[in-house]
């Protein structure tokens, strides 16, 4: 008896080592999802400073980038995904925002009321629901994230201000949507997809991955040439 | 056609982004199996370790991230063939001045991406986490009698249809100056029978030309057939069509019938008579990029700040900067070493881009750079 527990435990826990070692992780993605997660405490009263003189004091005060602490952090908060759940997070590059702009106050415009608060604190601490009637001088978190963004990335004409740019939209479950018999076979598969996808057939039809040729920009002699590729002319000694 | 149990409703029914495994599906196993054609791609970044490529072993990065897709035109020049959709930098993300934290060294950091492709620094080792395929000599191939010897990775150095190989891990690349631009030898184009080896594809580019930067390549270099009379590369038929094929070089082993049928598939006169050549095909390095503190040290290139003097050359600095410490911080091969790298030999390495063989007179820092006049330092004696 004693011999088919210990045979039993030994199972489980090699069961569960294998399981362990499955699991992979990326380890700044995975700290970066776990802090992107978290919900702040509202902050309802902050200090009404002008940019200009909020900017000096941080300087007086000594604060820069040397005092970023999040180098990298994801844009996926619970208080947008809650009301609607659309697109993938955003990477966010904190410390080169912070390097490229030298200036905190862009994004950390106001400072919470409270004196032993921390200087500068989250966009989401400030910014939650929208609409809420204790605060209607509050804008939300989703419009906060895209104006500072897109607003920014305009004056600066850097960095993207269109949708894809900074996220992929979520693929729309198809469980519903592709209706195919069981044991469909591969020109039916491809049928159904057409049914919605033809503009997407179209354009795959011109690509390089599907002709195996294209145009060689960057081959000398041949930058005008739209030919050229392992369907026709390449060569290779593999 | 997929295999006859894929259940194709429920892959319709669960359609996603694409993926490191889905184009890894292809582009790992370039040549024939996983990581032989590309140094630095292979299955390893399924599920990759931080040091091995900080975008997707740190951050989970998927291949569109950088790859950007426009109406399914996916960017990316590859070096390999001529086709390009569009063109991925590193300097897209980063910056021309990616060096930004306000360490003492930024400001000549930023000015060596002026020079030098980021993966000089950031990537000084190709195959680092699986060996790839550096030699191939299809003129070997066929001996019934030679059996294959696994080297020290394990890998086999034979192969009856393929020929003969070697394989490397973790590898100082070759570096040349880049422009963007290849020199490529296409189906048909004459080449030079008597050149001792032939360049396939080769980088276009020279230290004088401010557009060119040096650059990392992993050189595949092997043995194969040229046309003798027509002076050009021979294709041969592999695959046997079916059962009764007669010419495929993989069933029937005859060079002779297998060049005939390659090259009337390929509309081109073969004459009859081929001679073996040496061919080199150069590869950018792009991928499998490591952690900012694995990058090369300054000392790991420039001799002349390994002795005493280094930053204090030029910077009469008398506060408490250790400028040693500064000089020498980078790269450490003692540590892939103990993680089961092959680089115990780079661990004192130094010249490591080889200067002369770009064109220098020897280390910039003594002879000065490409388009700077004043040394820093200069003594006589050097």
């Amino acid at each position: 008896m004693i011999k088919k527990i210990i045979v039993f435990a030994g199972l489980i826990l090699l069961t569960a080592a294998l399981c362990t070692a499955e699991i992979w992780k990326a380890p700044d993605q995975e700290k970066a999802k776990e802090r992107a997660k978290e919900v702040v405490p509202f902050i309802k009263e902050y200090k009404d400073d002008c940019q200009i003189t909020r900017r000096m004091s941080l300087i007086d005060a000594g604060i820069s980038i040397k005092n970023v602490q999040d180098v990298y952090f994801l844009l996926d908060s619970p208080v947008i995904k809650k009301r609607e759940d659309h697109y993938e997070p955003v990477r966010f590059a904190h410390k080169r925002h912070a390097a490229l702009t030298k200036d905190c106050t862009k994004c950390h415009h106001f400072r919470p009321k409270d004196e032993n608060a921390l200087e500068t604190t989250r966009c989401s601490a400030c910014h939650q629901d929208s609409f809420n009637p204790d605060h209607p001088e509050r804008i939300g978190l989703k419009a906060a994230y895209h104006q500072q963004c897109m607003k920014c990335h305009q004056e600066e004409a850097k960095g993207p201000v269109d949708c894809k740019g900074c996220h992929l939209r979520n693929v729309p479950d198809h469980k519903n949507l592709v209706k195919l018999p069981d044991n469909a076979d591969p020109f039916q598969v491809t049928a159904e997809c057409l049914r919605c996808h033809d503009t997407q057939a179209e354009d795959m039809l011109k690509t390089a991955h599907w002709l195996w040729k294209g145009p060689s920009p960057y081959t000398t002699g041949h930058r005008k040439d739209i030919m050229h590729g392992k369907g026709t002319t390449a060569l290779n000694n593999y | 056609m997929p295999k006859k149990d894929v259940d194709l409703k429920f892959v319709a029914q669960n359609v996603g982004h694409s993926s490191r495994a889905t184009c890894g599906a292809c582009h790992f196993n370039g040549g024939g199996g996983d990581a032989i054609k590309h140094a630095d791609m292979s299955r390893q970044l399924l599920k990759p370790d931080r040091n091995c490529d900080i975008h997707m072993g740190g951050y989970d990065f998927s291949c569109t991230e950088c790859h950007k897709t426009r109406n399914h035109k996916i960017a990316g020049r590859s070096s390999s063939v001529p086709v390009a959709e569009g063109k991925v930098t590193c300097t897209q993300c980063h910056s021309d001045e990616p060096h930004y934290c306000g360490s003492l060294l930024d400001h000549h950091l930023n000015n060596h991406v002026k020079t030098l492709d980021c993966n000089v620094c950031h990537s000084p080792v190709y195959a680092k986490c699986k060996p790839t395929k550096t030699w191939w000599d299809w003129s070997t191939a066929g001996d019934k009698k030679r059996k294959p010897e696994k080297d020290k990775y394990g890998k086999p150095d034979y192969n009856k249809k393929k020929g003969g190989f070697k394989w490397e891990e973790s590898v100082v690349p070759d570096y040349a100056w880049d422009s963007g631009y290849m020199n490529r030898v296409l189906l048909g184009d004459k080449v030079d029978i008597n050149a001792d080896i032939i360049n396939l594809t080769e980088p276009v580019g020279s230290i004088n030309d401010s557009g060119s930067k040096i650059t990392p390549f992993k050189i595949m270099k092997g043995i194969q057939a040229i046309d003798a009379d027509h002076d050009y590369i021979l294709v041969p038929h592999l695959f046997p069509r079916n059962k009764k094929d007669k010419t495929a070089y993989w069933k029937n082993f005859d060079w002779d019938k297998a060049f005939k049928e390659g090259m009337n598939t390929a509309g081109l006169d073969y004459s009859g008579s081929y001679k073996w050549k040496e061919t080199w095909m150069y590869w950018r390095l792009e991928h499998e990029v490591m952690p900012a503190n694995m990058a090369l040290s300054c000392v790991q290139c420039h001799e002349s700040l390994k002795s005493d003097k280094t930053c204090n050359r030029c910077h009469q600095d008398n506060r408490e900067i250790d400028f040693k410490k500064i000089a020498h911080k980078g790269t450490d091969f003692s540590y892939m070493k103990s993680k089961g790298r092959d680089v115990g030999h780079l661990i004192e390495k130094t010249d490591y881009i080889n200067f002369k063989a770009l064109g220098y007179k020897g280390d910039p820092i003594i002879h000065g750079g490409r388009f700077k006049k004043l040394p820093m330092g200069y003594q006589k004696h050097d």
